[in-house]
């Protein structure tokens, strides 16, 4: 199954918070600032990095498991490039820089970690 | 239908003021859950909130409760709404499965006759972070269903859609 983008409204709801008490305490200014969280949830908008720490420290929960749906994107995304890199020949290759490239490319064949919100 | 633990489920209760909607991700985990309010045009806009759900969760499976089954008696309204929504499943290729009122009671309190609200309590108790804030009192007689009854009318089918 693939992840949502963002787990953020089950984790809202789960801390009994308003949008508009979670926009205060991202720091958001204005009479909007639930609307913004409001698009952070329905996947209209990504908040920026600064956001989504900001959310971790809010909801207690990592970021990757905040947002699986984009971390398991961007795992795929890596594992991909990784394979690139893999074959590019380079001279006085350190053993370090092969494992790594070796381990990233294998996490294009890993499954989706499963969320667990609770 | 074989049942899968890693599939993702779109329950939608439909109700005279609108509907009720829940998400889950396995027998455990509900995602997301409310009831949206319809004055006008209800089986138009309902269509178009639920198609918007569809996108946004891309669910595997869309569960509806049967409105046609024996146990039911339902406003015709609600028979052309569940047909529309059949229709709408087919063309985002969902899976549609419909669970007779009879389930949903046999599923949570382990017996055919039972009412509303004690169908609520068996839910709030089997979610207590996420319905037990959500658990309207008891209706009076004399007064009509609260709305929040649409989330736990959704939620029972989303639950009742999962095996025991």
């Amino acid at each position: 199954m693939k992840s949502l983008p963002n787990y953020l409204q089950a984790q809202r709801k789960r801390l009994a918070l308003s949008q508009e008490e979670v926009g205060f305490l991202l720091g958001l200014n204005g009479l909007n600032k639930g609307n913004k969280v409001c698009r952070d949830e329905t996947f209209a908008r990504e908040p920026s990095l600064l956001d989504a720490l900001a959310y971790e420290v809010i909801y207690g929960r990592p970021v990757r498991e905040l947002f699986a749906g984009l971390h398991h994107q961007a795992q795929q995304r890596v594992a991909e490039r990784a394979k690139v890199l893999s074959f590019r020949k380079v001279r006085n290759a350190d053993a370090r820089r092969e494992q790594t490239i070796i381990q990233l490319a294998e996490l294009a064949s890993v499954n989706q970690p499963s969320h667990d919100p609770q | 239908m074989t049942h899968n633990n890693l599939i993702r489920i779109l329950a939608i209760a439909p109700t005279a003021r609108g509907f009720g909607y829940a998400v889950m991700e396995g027998p455990r985990r509900l995602i997301v859950f409310s009831n949206k309010s319809i004055l006008q045009n209800k089986n138009e806009r309902t269509l178009v909130w639920v198609e918007k759900f569809i996108r946004r969760y891309e669910p595997a499976v869309l569960v509806l409760p049967a409105v046609n089954a024996a146990d039911t008696r339902r406003a015709k309204r609600i028979k052309q709404l569940q047909q529309q929504l059949v229709g709408l499943a087919t063309k985002h290729k969902l899976k549609v499965k419909l669970i007779t009122a009879t389930k949903v009671r046999e599923r949570l309190l382990g017996q055919i006759r039972g009412n509303k609200q004690s169908l609520a309590e068996v839910l709030a108790g089997l979610f207590p972070i996420e319905l037990a804030p959500r658990l309207p009192p008891k209706r009076k007689v004399w007064k009509s269903e609260d709305p929040r009854m649409d989330i736990f009318d959704a939620a029972g089918l989303a639950v009742a859609f999962w095996p025991k």
